[in-house]
């Protein structure tokens, strides 16, 4: 391995660097000393220089990052690195109104003392936990911290309260969630609109699998939306890291609130993976298009009845491995029929039709990812996406600017901890 | 891997000023303590049978912690058993509250004894397990202090608890240097890399770094050449850079120098925060420096 070739990428800064240095001395002022500090093996905190990194920290990283050629993009320079920071107080922010409350906890709208921005605050629910932290909140926290995204709630930090069972996820303020968007408005989102909001939605669960996590509670209630266009995916409560193989235990069926639910996680597989978040992306697409949940059924075995009704019983070849599932034997086949997806919704293009077919395929293997999704014909024939600029904006139910009651959907299913530890006993 | 982690490291001024050393303990004491608390949740890893990736990652987290804190105000063990419980979580390998504090129970009893018959009682003879008692005391004291110490890491660390492990690094940097078919190399670089979780270095520098020194500390141990030269430096190409592999190493090595007796022992005794107390009050800090 020679390190003098010219042409040797970017992982090698010996020849790389000094060449840069020259190009660009002359032109690029400012850049300069970005490229200096590198060299130095530990900069003083303050050499962060102020030409650098002008306004947000965020975009000027990347924007420095491809300024960078003789840096690996996998190795940011040691002053990237955040410090070890402590928890700050709650006491940093003032409480506005509560947004909303549910078995996770409450939601706060509260305001930044220090910049006045305004912020969701997320009180978790610690009492009576026999296993410390819980575990489901750390999950939480992590895939929010690992999945920064356009399209994915921004977690701006988790600050503690006075005891050690206050501890609250801060998030940016997003006005709207699209449950509560659709029963307001009067008219369902107009095609160009559904398509903007579909690819937001793709790109963001593409985004999470990418980085091994399955959000595992996609629904239109944890579909946030600005007044700008833009829907951020958010409650993390039932993600979690996922493997290539699934570890030990499996995974628990108790996820995804009951209308957005895979048919694999009804039928008891425990090995399931992101293929059933693309089933709840499809549910989502549909209710966009409908302007009202697809399957609103009361129990799990009304909902596999109201599928099979929808999409036709599973065949071999749509779903080979349905007759090994737990689950499979306890459940009666309707006589075989196509699906009714053609006739359930008569407005849509040929490609909207199939693209919500793929999604919506029993078959886990077989179903489409958020990658492929994305570059489905859907997207590139008229009406083309609209641009999120150009979306209305509507007043905001959260921040108190009009009550609204919408109509109930099921809860999230409970949150046991799904590892076998809660079954036993902590006491001697 | 598409995305760039960026996992927290100490800053300069933590780095300069530990809240241990602002207590009175000196730099060798803490880097002492350091290592002994991570050996200690090294050995409960094992007798748990717990995966590698939880006890490392328990390991980085409680090197983080020191950072922040003193162990003035937390004991070594507890933090220790804090660590090893959360990380667990962290890894999806979750382990019971009742076997990790019997565990810790044990090892604490071992030190215990270890350090009496180096200290008081020579003759004391072997040592002896004595399990818990049930109605005692000593069940419920642990289990209040593995869920306090759990969350403060939590607290302290601001929530970032995301670890990048170095293992996988490794392999890649190896098949760069075309070092893999070298059995040798590779098991000796994974020990470095398994030992420098008692030193602070992963609080301290990016993964790559590290990873350099442990091939450089292995490379050079068994004679392996390699391009050393400037500008043909292969630390450089794995974005490294010298005095900062250089340090490593050194934090390393230091954990093999031949200690007298006399600090093998101190630590024993200052595995809670009452003994580091205890010895701050007999080893009165010299303000004057």
């Amino acid at each position: 391995m020679s390190t003098d070739e010219p042409r040797a990428g970017p992982s090698t800064p010996g020849t790389k660097r000094s060449r840069w240095d020259v190009d660009d001395m002359p032109s690029e002022q400012p850049q300069k000393p970005v490229a200096k500090k590198r060299l130095k093996s530990k900069p003083p905190p303050d050499s962060q220089s102020p030409a650098s990194v002008p306004s947000s920290a965020h975009v000027s990283r990347q924007a420095s990052m491809e300024r960078r050629p003789a840096h690996s993009i996998y190795v940011p320079p040691r002053t990237f690195h955040p410090p070890i920071v402590p928890s700050r107080s709650v006491y940093c922010y003032e409480r506005l109104n509560s947004i909303e409350e549910g078995s996770y906890g409450v939601v706060f709208r509260a305001r930044d003392k220090e910049t006045g921005d305004i912020v969701a605050l997320k009180k978790l629910k610690l009492e009576e936990e026999k296993h410390g932290f819980p575990i489901t909140a750390l999950r939480e926290i992590n895939a929010l911290m690992s999945c920064k995204h356009e399209n994915v709630v921004g977690i701006r930090e988790v600050v503690v309260g006075d005891t050690l069972t206050q501890v609250f996820i801060v998030m940016d303020f997003i006005e709207h969630d699209l449950k509560t968007l659709l029963t307001v408005m009067p008219a369902p989102f107009l095609q160009s609109e559904v398509k903007t909001l579909m690819l937001q939605l793709l790109s963001a669960v593409a985004f999470c699998h990418e980085r091994w996590i399955l959000h595992r509670d996609l629904k239109t209630s944890n579909l946030l939306m600005n007044n700008r266009g833009t829907i951020k995916v958010a409650d993390f409560g039932l993600a979690r890291r996922y493997g290539d193989p699934v570890g030990v235990g499996g995974l628990t069926q108790l996820v995804v609130t009951l209308w957005y639910r895979a048919p694999e996680i009804l039928l008891g597989a425990t090995t399931y993976s992101t293929a059933v978040d693309m089933w709840s992306v499809g549910c989502i697409f549909a209710e966009l298009l409908l302007k009202e949940p697809l399957f609103q059924a009361k129990g799990e075995i009304e909902l596999i009845s109201m599928i099979f009704k929808l999409l036709g019983p599973p065949t071999s070849t749509t779903w080979p491995e349905y007759q090994t599932l737990p689950l499979a034997k306890t459940v009666n086949l309707p006589a075989p029929h196509p699906s009714q997806l053609r006739q359930k919704f008569p407005y849509i293009t040929t490609a909207g039709v199939d693209l919500l077919s793929q999604l919506l395929t029993y078959d886990p293997e077989q179903r489409i990812t958020a990658e492929e999704a994305l570059k489905h014909p859907y997207f590139s024939e008229s009406p083309y996406p609209k641009h999120p600029d150009l979306f209305g904006s509507f007043p905001s139910a959260a921040a108190g600017e009009k009550r609204q009651k919408p109509y109930r959907s099921p809860p999230a299913p409970a949150r046991a901890p799904d590892y076998k530890l809660l079954t036993e006993f902590d006491m001697p | 891997m598409a995305s760039v982690s960026l996992y927290p490291l100490a800053s300069l001024e933590q780095i300069e000023k530990s809240p241990s050393r602002e207590d009175g303990l000196s730099e060798g004491l803490e880097e002492d303590l350091r290592a002994f608390g991570c050996k200690l949740i090294h050995q409960a890893g094992v007798l748990l049978k717990q995966k590698q990736v939880a006890v490392a990652t328990a390991q980085i987290l409680f090197q983080r912690f020191w950072f922040v804190t003193s162990m003035k105000q937390f004991g070594i063990g507890d933090i220790g058993m804090g660590a090893l419980y959360l990380a667990s979580k962290l890894e999806e390998c979750p382990i019971r509250m009742r076997d990790l504090i019997n565990v810790y129970d044990l090892l604490l009893q071992r030190t215990a004894h270890t350090l009496a018959v180096q200290t008081t009682s020579p003759h004391k003879g072997e040592f002896k397990y004595a399990p818990m008692s049930y109605f005692g005391n000593t069940f419920y004291d642990l289990k209040d202090a593995l869920v306090v110490a759990e969350m403060q890491i939590l607290k302290r660390l601001g929530f970032q608890v995301h670890v990048v492990l170095p293992y996988g690094t490794l392999v890649n940097y190896l098949r760069v240097l075309g070092l893999t078919s070298r059995e040798d190399v590779c098991s000796r670089a994974w020990g470095y890399l398994n030992d420098a979780l008692q030193t602070p270095v992963y609080a301290l520098y990016p993964v790559p770094t590290i990873v350099s020194a442990a091939i450089l500390l292995t490379t050079r141990f068994l004679g392996i050449p390699l391009p050393s030269t400037p500008p043909n430096c292969w630390w450089e190409l794995f974005d490294a850079n010298w005095e900062d592999v250089w340090s490593v190493c050194g934090y390393i090595m230091r954990l093999y120098r031949p200690r007298p007796l006399e600090d093998q022992t101190r630590v024993l005794g200052m595995v809670s925060k009452k003994g580091v107390r205890q010895w701050l009050e007999d080893n009165p800090p010299s303000r004057s420096t």
